[in-house]
């Protein structure tokens, strides 16, 4: 199955290196997010009670986990291309594991979105955040994303195997993102948001890979808070996946 | 090599795609399926191939129970289907790696049988580059280069040669005949076009409605035809000549009759006894007979014997794609729909395959157009050859001929019934 996953892997790694602007051109929506909320909300860090010195320091940790959201969830729909261009039933013919199938494609997406984040902190770092550059807590906040980014990816494999159609597909995503958003920390501290919303955030894993981000990125490191969220995204994509896989399974009788 | 025994499958739909389907492939042979669009050609190969369920029935693949044993059937077949599965971004030595992993092979192994193999389907000089930039021809050979990296005993060739232009069809014809001839493949091939079955297979089975109508060689199926066929073009045609083709269904001598693009097909007990009075016939009628040929009948006879009556019947096979059931019925029949009308552009060249073409398309058309009143042009696939007003077209005459309320019976398996399944507005 090990094997199987890294030929897999392997090949989709190969198509996207060799089409690198459409890796870069889906780079453009969170960049755009940086420039517009930094500036939108530039003034918000003024308020009384706001945690940091400046809104794009804040910020940064909710544009990171944007650039996973908007990402991943790219991966169910060129699962559904395969489907159609019969490279799935080429896999299905052959001896191969039935996990590795989805494995490979869900990683594949974490380990891409994983590169995007990279490079949006750079950019970040470039516009004057005041992030932490430690490259430890970079690598404990990647280790974040990239589950967050396994969890999204097999959330759209399992969604397109479900709905087996792009639009319903990108639709339900469009449909999650934002909502998930606004529902966490990502675009506003928690002590400024109505007491509701506390208690959905609560369920929501994107609010914790936030939170998670930002223990370890901005001002001084939070480490409980960080292994909080670290487990409940370990939690939230071995879920995602064993959903997906089990959906993929499902419909191949 | 294949035993097929009762096989069943019934879509989510409800559809009954197959029905008590037998089948029997021996060792070393090409066996067709031959069947128009919808016949549960794929759906079989699917099921054969472990990629679908069945709902009863009993199926050895290579030695192995499908059921029981899928992963033991998939190391000893390839399967080429209709839709390539083969990565654009890829090379071709790339796509060919790629696939031997995927089966386990050794590394070693694995490039020794892609140097073959490209060798074999001459595509070393392109085996490095991106399979985008790959003809549709070339693509197809490397499709059915990765179906065989394993040495399969066994191939699945679903439509191979679908899409492809004359020259890669024939291309193609070589290729298979020479992967059973020399490396001994047991291949069975799905196809629509009458004129692949007869030049490759040693075996055909004609599959309609989800089950296998006959079986045997060529020969043996154009046997089942008794007597001659015979074959006439006039130089209008109308609804005079509409006239004259009923005229002749009703005559006892007569069999059968089917047009054929613009030929009238007449079967005849003995062909030569009946020339002159079906000559007779036609100048009484005002015709003018451009050409008259009297031969045996081919397997497209055969064909329209076996499945003409019952193509209109046959099922909507939504299974074939099962991730465009999402979408009712619609999805696949369409997708087939359009890859018929773009082979039929394609088929110039060559009158054969054009007509073969030709007919199943009509053919089909008239099951979508059941009822309607004659179009005011003629369909465009007519060949309009003898100037002046258009031929009218089969389903032209036939539209005339109902509203002159004559009661048009077309070949059937039996060759008397009539096919109510004509009558317009019956099914709905």
């Amino acid at each position: 199955m090990l094997a199987d996953t890294w030929y897999l892997f392997g090949k989709y790694m190969r198509i996207t290196i060799r089409m690198p602007w459409w890796s870069l051109f889906t780079l453009l929506q969170p960049l755009i997010w940086l420039v517009i909320f930094g500036q939108l909300f530039k003034n918000m860090s003024q308020l009384p009670g706001f945690p940091t010195g400046s809104y794009v320091d804040f910020f940064v940790p909710g544009v990171l986990i944007m650039t996973v959201l908007f990402g991943s969830s790219w991966s169910g729909v060129s699962l559904l291309r395969e489907i159609t261009a019969g490279a799935v039933d080429k896999m299905l013919v052959a001896p191969v594991s039935r996990v590795a199938i989805v494995l490979s494609r869900v990683l594949h997406s974490a380990v891409q979105v994983l590169v995007q984040t990279l490079i949006i902190l750079a950019v970040a770092l470039g516009l004057g955040a005041a992030t932490s550059v430690n490259p430890l807590y970079i690598a404990m906040a990647m280790l974040i994303i990239f589950l967050l980014g396994v969890g999204f990816a097999a959330l759209s494999n399992g969604f397109a195997i479900l709905l087996q159609r792009e639009e319903p597909l990108v639709m339900i995503g469009n449909l999650m993102t934002l909502p998930l958003m606004f529902f966490s920390t990502a675009l506003m501290p928690k002590n400024f948001m109505p007491e509701w919303i506390h208690y959905v955030a609560l369920v929501n894993p994107i609010n914790y890979a936030v939170e998670a981000v930002r223990a370890v990125l901005v001002g001084t490191p939070d480490f409980a808070l960080y292994s909080k969220g670290l487990l409940v995204l370990a939690i939230f994509a071995a879920a995602t996946l064993a959903w997906a896989v089990n959906a993929f399974n499902s419909l191949r009788d | 090599m294949i035993q097929v025994s009762g096989l069943t499958k019934i879509f989510s739909s409800g559809t009954k795609a197959l029905d008590e389907l037998d089948l029997n492939v021996k060792d070393g042979e090409i066996f067709a399926l031959l069947g128009p669009n919808g016949a549960g050609k794929t759906t079989t190969i699917r099921i054969l191939s472990t990629l679908s369920g069945f709902d009863s029935g009993q199926i050895i693949v290579a030695g192995h129970d499908v059921d029981l044993n899928p992963e033991k059937v998939r190391e000893a077949i390839g399967v080429v289907a209709q839709q390539t599965g083969i990565d654009y971004f890829l090379t071709g030595r790339e796509n060919l790696v790629l696939q031997g992993h995927m089966y386990r092979m050794k590394k070693a192994d694995i490039q020794a049988r892609v140097t073959e193999l490209a060798q074999y389907f001459e595509l070393e000089d392109s085996l490095d580059r991106l399979v985008a930039t790959y003809s549709g021809g070339m693509r197809r050979k490397l499709d059915i280069a990765t179906a065989l990296i394993h040495r399969p005993t066994l191939v699945f060739l679903d439509e191979p040669t679908l899409g492809l232009d004359i020259k890669s069809r024939k291309n193609l014809w070589a290729y298979v005949e020479k992967m059973n001839r020399e490396l001994g493949l047991t291949i069975l091939l799905t196809t629509h076009y009458l004129e692949e079955a007869d030049k490759l297979a040693q075996r055909v089975a004609i599959i309609n409605a989800g089950k296998i109508r006959i079986t045997g060689t060529p020969d043996e199926l154009k046997n089942t035809i008794h007597g001659d066929a015979v074959v006439l073009s006039f130089e209008q045609q109308d609804h005079a000549t509409a006239a004259f083709a009923y005229t002749m269904k009703s005559e006892p001598e007569i069999k059968d009759t089917l047009w054929q693009g613009n030929k009238l097909h007449l079967y005849v007990a003995n062909g030569a006894e009946s020339i002159p009075k079906i000559a007779l016939v036609a100048s009484q009628q005002g015709l003018t007979i451009k050409s008259l040929a009297l031969s045996r009948p081919t397997l497209d006879d055969v064909f329209l014997k076996y499945t003409g009556s019952s193509l209109t019947e046959a099922k909507e096979d939504t299974g074939d794609e099962w991730w465009k059931q999402w979408a009712g019925k619609g999805g696949g029949n369409w997708n087939k729909k359009w890859a018929n009308e773009a082979e039929e552009s394609t088929g110039e060249t060559e009158t054969t395959v054009q007509e073969t073409q030709q007919h199943m398309t009509t053919t089909n058309d008239t099951e979508k157009d059941e009822g309607t009143q004659p179009p005011a042009t003629p369909a465009t696939e007519t060949p309009a050859k003898s100037g002046g007003a258009a031929p009218w077209s089969p389903e032209e005459m036939e539209a005339w001929w109902k509203q002159q309320g004559g009661q048009p019976q077309w070949p059937t398996e039996s060759g008397g019934a009539p096919n109510t399944t004509k009558d317009p507005g019956k099914k709905d």
